[in-house]
C-alpha cells in the first residue's frame, strides 16, 4: 500500500486516488489544514496569553477572499483574454451564471498553469493582509477589555461573518454557496493531491517559522508577556503592540487555512465554516496536545483529525450501535474530552518545555525540575482584573476609589 | 385585541430574555465566569414544555416548576463536577469559560439527541415546533401575555427582597464581593455557590420553558439565544443585578422592534440581520462605557446623590468636573 501511495503522489495518477488513497489524501488535507489553525493558536494563546475565539472569523476571510476576490479578478483576466462568459457583474447572474462560467474558466486554466499559480498566489497573498487586518481590529477593542469581554466579543463575530455571508450573495452565492476556479486544475493528476501537499508544506512552513520565532528573544518576551504583564512593561517594553502584533500575525496565518480550504473543496458556502468546526475543534487540539507547545498540537491534531475521520469512514458498524445520529456523537466527544482534558491532564499530553536559548545549557543553571504552569498566567491576570491586551484599565481603578 | 401583535412578541420576549440576563449575571457575579452554556439550561426548558404537551398531552404550564428543578439541578451538577472541580485546581477565568462552552455543546448535543429520540418514539415533530395552540386565553390576550410578565416580575420581586431582606442573600453578596472574606466571618462559600447555580439554572430553564408557547423553538433556540442574554447582561454593567433586569429588558424590547421598524421601513431583507441587533450592543457597550448602566449610574447619577448638603451650594463649574 505504502508503494501506491508513494506512486499516487508522485504520478497522482487518477486511477491511484481512489477507496484508502482518498481517504489518506483526505486525512493529510485536513490534518495540514488544522495543524496551521491550531499553531497559530498556539502562537496567540499558549506562548501569548490572548485566548482568541474567533479563529472561524480569520478563517472564513480566507475563503471569502478566494470567492469574492480571486474569482471576479479571474473574470476580468479572462475576459481580457478574449474567452466569453456569461454575465456575472449582478448579484442575480453572479449566483446563476456561476456554474458554467467556472466550467469555462477550468478549461482556460488547463492550458495557463502561469495563471493559475498566480491567481493562488494572489489570494493568498490577499489573505494574509486581510488576515493581518482583522487580526488588528480585533486588537483594538481589546486593549481596553477583559479577556472574557474579548472571547464574547470574538465568538459573536463569528457568528455576523456568516450572517453577512448568507444574506449578500456577491460574497459567497449566499444560502446556495458558489463553485469557484480550481486554480490547480494545470496539474495532470489528481488536483486534490498537490493541494493537499502544499497544504502540509504550508504547515511545515509555519510551524519552523512559528518556532524561530518562540527561541528568538521576541519569544521569550511573548513568554514573560503571559507570565507576567507588569513586570514586562516595568521594564519598558511595549505590551500593548507586542500583543497586537502576535494577533496581527497568527490571524493572518489563520486565514491561509480558509484559502486552502476554499481551494482544495472549489467550493464556498458560509454553512462550512461554523464556529464549533473552526473554533472549538483546534481548541481541543491545542489543550490536547498541550498549549504553548508545537509538538503538543501537532499530535493533538493528528489524533483528533484521525478520531473524526474514523468516525466517519466507520460511520454504518458505530452507527448500528446507537440510536441517534452519530453527528451528535462527535458533538459529546469534543464537549466531554475539553472537560476531561482540563480536569486530568491540565497540561495536555505533552507538558511545556523550556525555551532553546542558543549558547545557554539550562542544567547548569536550573538545578531542580522546572515546572511550568499555563493554568495560573490567566489566573493571575483574570484576578487582577487586568485587561487582555493592556495591562491596568481605567476602569479598574475607578472601582478602586 | 388592545395590543398589536409586536409589542406582544416584544414584551413577551424581553420579560423571558431579563429572567436570562439575571441569571447569567448571578453566575458572573459570583463564579466570575460568563456561563457560555447559560442559553442551553434555555433549551432544556423549550424541552420540558414540549414533554409536557406533546408526549403527556397536558397543559405545558404544569411543567413549570419541573423545569425549574430540572434546571436547577443540571446547573448543580456541572458546577460540582467541572466547576468547582476546576477552580480548586486553580484553573483561571479562560480556562473556566472553555470548560462552558465544552459543556454547552455538550448539553445542545444532549438536547439533539433527546429530539431525535423523542421524534422516532413518539412521532412528534419534535426538532421545530410551536406551543400556541396549548394556551390559554385571558381578558383577549394569549395566556403567556400575563404568564411571562408576571413570573419575571415576580422574579425580580423574589430577588430583591431574598438579596436584601434574607440572610442567606446577604450571605451571596458577601460571597460575589469578596469570597476569602465571606469564608472567614463563617459563611459557607460552597453551600452559597450551590444555591446561586441552583437558582441561575431554574431561572434560565423556567425562561426557556416560555420560549415556545409564543416563538418557533428548536433544539438550536437556546445556544442561539446566548448572544442577547450576554447583550442583556453587559449593558446592565455584568455586576448588578438591576442592571441586568434593565438590560435584559432593553435588549429584548429593541431587538424584536428596531427589526420590526427595519423591516418596514427599509425592506424586507433587514429581518435576516436580527441576531446583529444584540451583537451591536454589545460592541456600543463595550467601546462606549465597558461597566455598562451600572458604570454610567456610578458616573453620572450616583456622586450627586450621595453629595452632602454642604456642597449642595458648590456653583457649576465644579459639577461639571
Amino acid at each position: 500500500m505504502m508503494a501506491n501511495i508513494a506512486l499516487g503522489i508522485l504520478n497522482s495518477l487518477p486511477t491511484a486516488i481512489e477507496g484508502t488513497n482518498r481517504l489518506i489524501v483526505d486525512i493529510a488535507m485536513f490534518f495540514g489544514l488544522l495543524v496551521i489553525v491550531a499553531m497559530a493558536l498556539n502562537f496567540q494563546y499558549g506562548n501569548a496569553g490572548i485566548p482568541n475565539m474567533g479563529c472561524a472569523v480569520q478563517v472564513i476571510i480566507g475563503a471569502f477572499t478566494v470567492s469574492a476576490l480571486t474569482t471576479r479578478l479571474c473574470f476580468i483576466i479572462l475576459e481580457g483574454a478574449g474567452v466569453k462568459l456569461l454575465p456575472w457583474a449582478s448579484d442575480y447572474d453572479w449566483v446563476y451564471d456561476m456554474t458554467f462560467n467556472v466550467a469555462t474558466t477550468n478549461g482556460f486554466l488547463k492550458n495557463n498553469a502561469m495563471l493559475g499559480i498566480s491567481l493562488f498566489l494572489f489570494s493568498m497573498a490577499v489573505a494574509l493582509v486581510l488576515g493581518a487586518i482583522i487580526g488588528y481590529l480585533i486588537s483594538l477593542p481589546a486593549v481596553r477589555l477583559r479577556a472574557t469581554y474579548l472571547m464574547i466579543v470574538l465568538i459573536t463575530m463569528a457568528d455576523a461573518s456568516q450572517i453577512f455571508g448568507r444574506n449578500i450573495p456577491s460574497i459567497s452565492g449566499g444560502t446556495l454557496g458558489m463553485f469557484i476556479p480550481s486554480l490547480f486544475k494545470w496539474y495532470p493528476g489528481d488536483s486534490g493531491v498537490i493541494c493537499a501537499v502544499i497544504t502540509l508544506l504550508l504547515g511545515l512552513i509555519s510551524f519552523f517559522i512559528f518556532r524561530t520565532m518562540l527561541n528568538s528573544p521576541y519569544g521569550r518576551l511573548m513568554r514573560s508577556i503571559r507570565e507576567n504583564e507588569v513586570t514586562v512593561g516595568s521594564v519598558g517594553k511595549n505590551v500593548v503592540g507586542i500583543r497586537r502584533n502576535v494577533l496581527m500575525f497568527a490571524s493572518g496565518v489563520t486565514a491561509i487555512a480558509g484559502v486552502m480550504n476554499a481551494v482544495y473543496t472549489s467550493f464556498v458556502i458560509e454553512a462550512a465554516y461554523q464556529r464549533a468546526y473552526w473554533t472549538y475543534w483546534p481548541w481541543l487540539m491545542l489543550i490536547l496536545g498541550g498549549p504553548g507547545n508545537n509538538a503538543g498540537t501537532f499530535l493533538g491534531c493528528a489524533l483528533i483529525v484521525a478520531l473524526r475521520r474514523l468516525i466517519i469512514v466507520y460511520k454504518f458498524t458505530i452507527q448500528s450501535l446507537f440510536f441517534f445520529p452519530i453527528s451528535y456523537l462527535e458533538d459529546i466527544i469534543l464537549g466531554a474530552l475539553l472537560c476531561v482534558i482540563m480536569i486530568f491532564r491540565p497540561n495536555g499530553l505533552i507538558p511545556e518545555k523550556l525555551l532553546y536559548i542558543p549558547g545557554v545549557n539550562y542544567s547548569n543553571i536550573v538545578q531542580e525540575d522546572v515546572k511550568i504552569d499555563w493554568r495560573s498566567a490567566p489566573k493571575a491576570r483574570a484576578g487582577k482584573g487586568g485587561g487582555l491586551l493592556g495591562g491596568k484599565k481605567k476602569e479598574e481603578s475607578k472601582e478602586e476609589k | 385585541m388592545l395590543i398589536p401583535v409586536i409589542w406582544l412578541n416584544a414584551l413577551v420576549y424581553a420579560s423571558e430574555l431579563t429572567l436570562l440576563s439575571i441569571g447569567f449575571t448571578l453566575t458572573y457575579l459570583t463564579a466570575k465566569i460568563p456561563n457560555f452554556a447559560h442559553g442551553t439550561y434555555a433549551g432544556v426548558g423549550i424541552y420540558v414544555s414540549f414533554t409536557f404537551s406533546r408526549i403527556l398531552k397536558i397543559s405545558p404550564y404544569l411543567g413549570f416548576p419541573l423545569a425549574f428543578i430540572l434546571g436547577g439541578i443540571i446547573s448543580v451538577i456541572i458546577y460540582i463536577l467541572v466547576i468547582n472541580v476546576l477552580t480548586k485546581m486553580g484553573g483561571g477565568v479562560i480556562v473556566l469559560t472553555i470548560a462552558t462552552l465544552a459543556i454547552q455543546i455538550f448539553l445542545s448535543a444532549m438536547i439533539n439527541i433527546y429530539a431525535y429520540w423523542a421524534r422516532a418514539a413518539f412521532i412528534e415533530y419534535s426538532t421545530s415546533f410551536l406551543l400556541k395552540a396549548d394556551d390559554f386565553e385571558w381578558l383577549g390576550f394569549p395566556g403567556i401575555f400575563p404568564v411571562a410578565i408576571g413570573i419575571s416580575v415576580m422574579a425580580v420581586i423574589v430577588l430583591h427582597f431574598l438579596l436584601t431582606r434574607t440572610k442567606i442573600g446577604v450571605a451571596m453578596r458577601a460571597t460575589s464581593e469578596d469570597s476569602e472574606l465571606a469564608s472567614v466571618l463563617g459563611i459557607n462559600i460552597n453551600q452559597i455557590q450551590l444555591f446561586s447555580w441552583f437558582l441561575t439554572g431554574g431561572l434560565a430553564c423556567l425562561a426557556g420553558a416560555m420560549i415556545p408557547m409564543w416563538f418557533m423553538s428548536s433544539p438550536t433556540t437556546g445556544a442561539a439565544i446566548i448572544t442577547s442574554i450576554m447583550a442583556g447582561s453587559l449593558l446592565g454593567g455584568f455586576e448588578s443585578i438591576y442592571g441586568a433586569i434593565i438590560g435584559g429588558f432593553a435588549v429584548g424590547l429593541s431587538e424584536v422592534l428596531l427589526t420590526y421598524a427595519g423591516t418596514s421601513l427599509i425592506g424586507t431583507w433587514v429581518g435576516e440581520y436580527r441576531p446583529l441587533v444584540p451583537m451591536i450592543f454589545l460592541v456600543a457597550v463595550l467601546l462606549v462605557e465597558p461597566r455598562g448602566l451600572q458604570g454610567a449610574y456610578e458616573r453620572i447619577i450616583a456622586p450627586r446623590r450621595t453629595k452632602q448638603p454642604s456642597e449642595k451650594a458648590v456653583p457649576e463649574e465644579e459639577k461639571k468636573e
